[in-house]
């Protein structure tokens, strides 16, 4: 199964990464979905949220995650970016593709991957409202 | 030995720090380092049961026994996405 992976504080070029898909004869469903933060955190209005990760555990629980998708045996390849920093309102956090045969088989890997991913991978999120906005965006200076 | 420890997310404003070291005896459980962080930063304490904990890159329970040059993570539960 063919991985990418990609954890960025730039801007997520989801035109850039549907161009660069690749998918063999016999791959019938690229499935991906993309992330977008929402202008309001519970009941509170936001203007951004602020990512902070601990990077070298968040991929290796990323590579964790695809290795068993890849045990799964219908995927052909799965590409997953996760941005951090300070993410906009309206701007995309997370992009991931998956492809496989046919489009059950992609639409459950794809969900599966969100879910697990939301069980382990060490990455976090704070609100931005207008009035805190200028605070430093997180206490991990590796993040 | 001596445990370099880093607290993740919003558990480094409770503790006050974003790192420590902590001198442990050999054999010691993630458990005994836990007991004297939760002494050292009390504020983590109060949310001992959702914390997560992990040695390296991977998530261990507090019967890991630790290792001169372990690096122990504590962390919220995780928000990705």
């Amino acid at each position: 199964m063919k991985r990418f992976l990609s954890i960025t504080r730039d801007p997520i070029d989801e035109a850039g990464l549907v161009a660069d898909r690749t998918l063999s004869s016999g791959m019938g469903a690229a499935v991906y979905f993309s992330g977008v933060v929402r202008g309001q955190e519970g009941s509170d209005a936001i203007v951004a949220l602020d990512y902070s990760c601990f990077v070298s555990m968040a991929e290796h629980q990323f590579h964790r995650l695809f290795d068993r998708l890849a045990e799964r045996g219908s995927v052909e390849s799965v590409r997953l970016v996760h941005r951090i920093g300070r993410v906009a309102v309206g701007e995309s956090s997370l992009w991931i593709e998956v492809v496989s045969a046919h489009r059950a088989g992609a639409f459950a890997a794809c969900q599966w991957v969100i879910d697990e991913m939301k069980q382990v991978v060490p990455i976090w999120k704070t609100p931005v409202t207008a009035a805190n906005a200028s605070s430093p965006s997180n206490p991990n200076p590796t993040a | 030995m001596t445990i370099q420890v880093t607290f993740w997310s919003y558990f480094a404003e409770l503790a006050g720090c974003s790192e420590t070291v902590v001198t442990v005896s050999e054999s010691t459980p993630v458990d005994g380092l836990l007991a004297a962080l939760y002494q050292a930063h009390p504020a983590l304490a109060e949310l001992r049961r959702s914390t997560l904990i992990a040695v390296g890159v991977e998530y261990q329970d507090g019967e890991y026994v630790l290792k001169a040059g372990d690096h122990v993570s504590l962390f919220p539960p995780v928000q990705g996405g």
